[in-house]
């Protein structure tokens, strides 16, 4: 046994004791409910990897402002509540639900049918979500507005700007590129604006595009990216990645990436099965981080090793591992080959850390806020850089450093509420709640959300 | 560069000179202070790091209360270990000067400075009483040094009956390795100067020692190469270049650093832990 914990059961929700437990070399969480029985889930593939990335468990930092008490218990009281152990890295808005895909994965439910209580937030329910999270976080360092797809709101580019007005450094706009693909004025407009993209793209193989989005995309992301390095704005691709269907591609994905003159990053993300899709496949059979990880390594030899890729010390260590790459057309080698990034991000492990400008640098680096290729992540990385007796003008190319991260979110298999409690990422909610993002879709504070801001606000209502 | 001025002895390696032994000292002493060349090696600056040092010490049975003398002792990393993980009396000596400061700095930081002192002298005419140690300890450095059987007569003359020397070295098949790998350059990257494992045998025997056990240690020799690969490959992609007067430029080390890699999958160079027991009697010593 690797811990004890607590979960839910999936089918009543109800609070459960649960264990961490080793079964052949991989992690599972294990618990009963006294109602529906056994359930469990593997929630990292690696068990020695496992045990040994607890160190990296930075102390949580308190929010400004909690918005809930704590009277049902977590995950019962989400908000933020006194429980909970961190601030907000990154806050969601989710501005409509409707999409112009219907993508067979997706956690959100959303599509271009009719949506059962679908709802289109305006640009003034935008704007108060958007002042909670700054009255919670004071400087909130990014911000993602998501969906539904967000670029078909009309008042997008209002409620983006908004966030960029509030003064967030990273606003992101996560997308699945239609628009920016057939719209030549949206990808300007975003590079006016200094938005972020967030850009769906699993791979490139027509068979996996079918099944996970429902059809082959490749072409319109391709005009998308093309558009968007026209512009001048940066993306960083989104990759969700599931056992069977693309797993194959991570190694391509990064590839292209780092070729791409617009692309900062890429973000990994195995599937979560808290949706529609698959509900009949067996939570012991995930893919998790260490999966993509090894996956990553094992297709690009030459480039990564799995110990590149180090956990984010602000969340739980098993929900995020990034690494940063240096490139320069024909060479790249990971940061954490040129910074011993395990040593200054190891909080457990008595030893003094040899410079704590370097540690400061790199948790600003190894965060759920940072985007690769942003400036924030250039001046830190040339901070890193000079306190390694390395020269100081590494402004420029500092900003090459090419982020790739792996984020496992949790479904209502694996949750763990210990992780849950460590959550720095948030659903933005209507009335000013900051939801973490695995209780949001997890614990049915979704559906909740979606059918109060449906009465608000429906989809398709004029606007 | 940070690392400030390159020093006169690793400029005239630079034109391609050979040094006196005296020049080679100061310029080996000098390049493991250089900040820039404990980033690319490591605090420790051997192959295995602090893990081949505690396993030198552990083959060498060095026990709580023992004495440990480490010669060319660096910044103080292995003395400062072996005096917080085995609880042993230390004393280091290292040729260079700034060093020796840094090692006393991070003594005291570490609260070890009752057991841990350091003094600055030279490995061939040591600083210290005769038969006034348990242990002796010399890692990365015997292949560097110019008169390697003066240096092994003064490791036997600091040792106490029973006493035990500890080496950790760079072995090498000296004449099947290519050009770049020899000369002064090589040596002072601990390459050119390394002897074969029959060679090291030899030397100790000849000074009055029995080689009474010894470990290759293959995968932590190619870590440490790859970590050097890396490092350098990194500075190129930053567009870091070396101060001005630096014996190598960038890419030529990233060769000669791929060419050692090559000798090292051959077989041809690689990392050893030696631990040799006093003979008694003592064979002549030269």
């Amino acid at each position: 046994m690797l811990g004890a914990t607590e979960s839910i059961c999936p089918r009543c929700r109800r609070v459960l004791d649960a264990q961490l437990i080793e079964r052949a070399g991989r992690v599972v969480l294990s618990r009963s409910c006294p109602e529906h029985g056994a359930f469990e889930a593997t929630v990292y593939g690696d068990a020695r990897r496992y045990a040994e990335i607890q160190r990296f468990d930075k102390p949580g930092e308190a929010p400004r402002e909690r918005q809930t008490e704590s009277v049902a218990g977590c995950p019962d009281d989400c908000g933020i509540c006194p429980e909970h152990a961190q601030h907000t890295c990154l806050g969601i808005i989710e501005v409509n639900t409707a999409c112009n895909l219907d993508c067979p994965i997706c956690f959100a439910d959303s599509g271009t049918g009719h949506q059962e209580h679908g709802y289109s937030l305006s640009l003034e329910q935008v704007e108060s979500m958007l002042d909670s999270f700054v009255a919670a976080e004071g400087e909130p360092e990014s911000v993602q507005l998501s969906g539904g797809e967000p670029s078909i709101h009309p008042q997008i580019l209002e409620m983006l700007r908004a966030a960029k007005t509030r003064g967030i450094p990273l606003v992101m706009l996560n997308t699945n590129g239609i628009r920016l693909a057939r719209d030549p004025r949206f990808a300007p407009a975003l590079a006016e604006i200094g938005v972020h993209v967030y850009l769906q793209f699993d791979g490139f193989e027509e068979a996996s595009q079918e099944a996970m989005r429902g059809r082959a995309l490749t072409e319109e992301r391709l005009r998308a990216l093309d558009r968007c390095a026209e512009a001048g704005v940066s993306v960083s691709l989104a990759a969700a990645v599931e056992r069977g269907l693309n797993e194959h591609e991570v190694g391509a994905v990064v590839r292209f990436g780092v070729e791409h003159p617009a692309v900062t990053g890429v973000f990994f993300q195995p599937v979560t099965h808290s949706g529609r899709f698959r509900p009949e496949s067996d939570p012991l059979d995930k893919l998790t981080n260490s999966d993509v990880i090894e996956a990553v390594a094992a297709q690009l030899p030459d480039w990564f090793r799995s110990e590149d890729f180090v956990p984010v010390p602000c969340c739980s260590p098993s929900c995020r591992s990034a690494t940063f790459a240096l490139y320069d057309g024909e060479d790249l080698v990971p940061l954490p080959r040129l910074v011993d990034v395990e040593q200054y991000l190891d909080y457990v492990s008595n030893r003094a850390v040899p410079d704590l400008d370097v540690r400061e640098a790199l948790e600003g680096l190894w965060s759920a806020k940072a985007a690769g290729g942003s400036a924030p992540v250039a001046e830190r990385l040339e901070c890193i850089a000079c306190a390694t007796a390395m020269p100081a003008e590494l402004r420029e190319v500092a900003a090459r450093g090419f982020m790739i991260v792996v984020q496992d979110f949790q479904d209502p298999y694996t949750l763990d509420l210990r992780k849950l409690r460590k959550c720095c990422v948030a659903e933005i909610a209507p009335d000013g709640r900051l939801i973490p993002f695995c209780a949001y879709n997890s614990v049915g504070y979704r559906e909740q959300v979606r059918r109060e801001a449906s009465r608000a606000a429906p989809a398709g209502a004029p606007r | 560069m940070s690392a400030g001025a390159v020093e006169p002895g690793l400029a005239s390696l630079a034109r391609g000179g050979e040094l006196a032994d005296e020049e080679l000292k100061a310029c080996c002493a000098d390049a493991y202070a250089n900040p820039a060349v404990r980033w690319l090696l490591g605090e420790e600056l051997h192959p295995g790091g602090a893990a081949t040092t505690l396993r030198t010490l552990e083959l060498a049975g060095l026990r709580p209360g023992e004495r440990l003398l480490d010669v060319a002792a660096g910044a103080g990393a292995s003395a400062i270990l072996a005096a917080r993980e085995l609880g042993v009396e230390a004393l280091g000596v290292e040729y260079g000067e700034r060093a020796v400061e840094a090692a006393r700095a991070d003594a005291a930081a570490a609260d070890f400075e009752a057991s841990v002192r350091f003094l600055r002298g030279d490995a061939e005419a040591l600083p210290v009483e005769d038969a006034s140690f348990d242990v002796v300890l010399c890692e990365c450095s015997l292949c560097t040094f110019p008169d390697k059987r003066r240096a092994v007569a003064e490791f036997r003359r600091a040792l106490r009956p029973g006493g035990r020397l500890a080496l950790s070295d760079v072995v090498a098949e000296a004449g099947a390795l290519p050009a770049q790998l020899r000369g002064a350059m090589a040596t002072v990257a601990c390459v050119g100067g390394a002897l074969p494992l029959g060679g090291y045998e030899e030397l100790l025997a000849a000074g009055g020692f029995s080689l009474a056990r010894h470990e290759l240690l293959a995968g932590d020799a190619d870590l440490f190469a790859r970590r050097i690969e890396e490092r350098l490959r990194g500075a190129r992609l930053l567009g870091i270049g070396p101060p001005e007067g630096a014996p190598l430029r960038v890419e030529q080390a990233i060769d000669a650093v791929r060419m050692a890699r090559r000798a090292i999958a051959d077989g041809l160079l690689g990392y050893a832990i030696l631990i040799a027991q006093l003979s008694e009697p003592a064979r002549s010593q030269t």
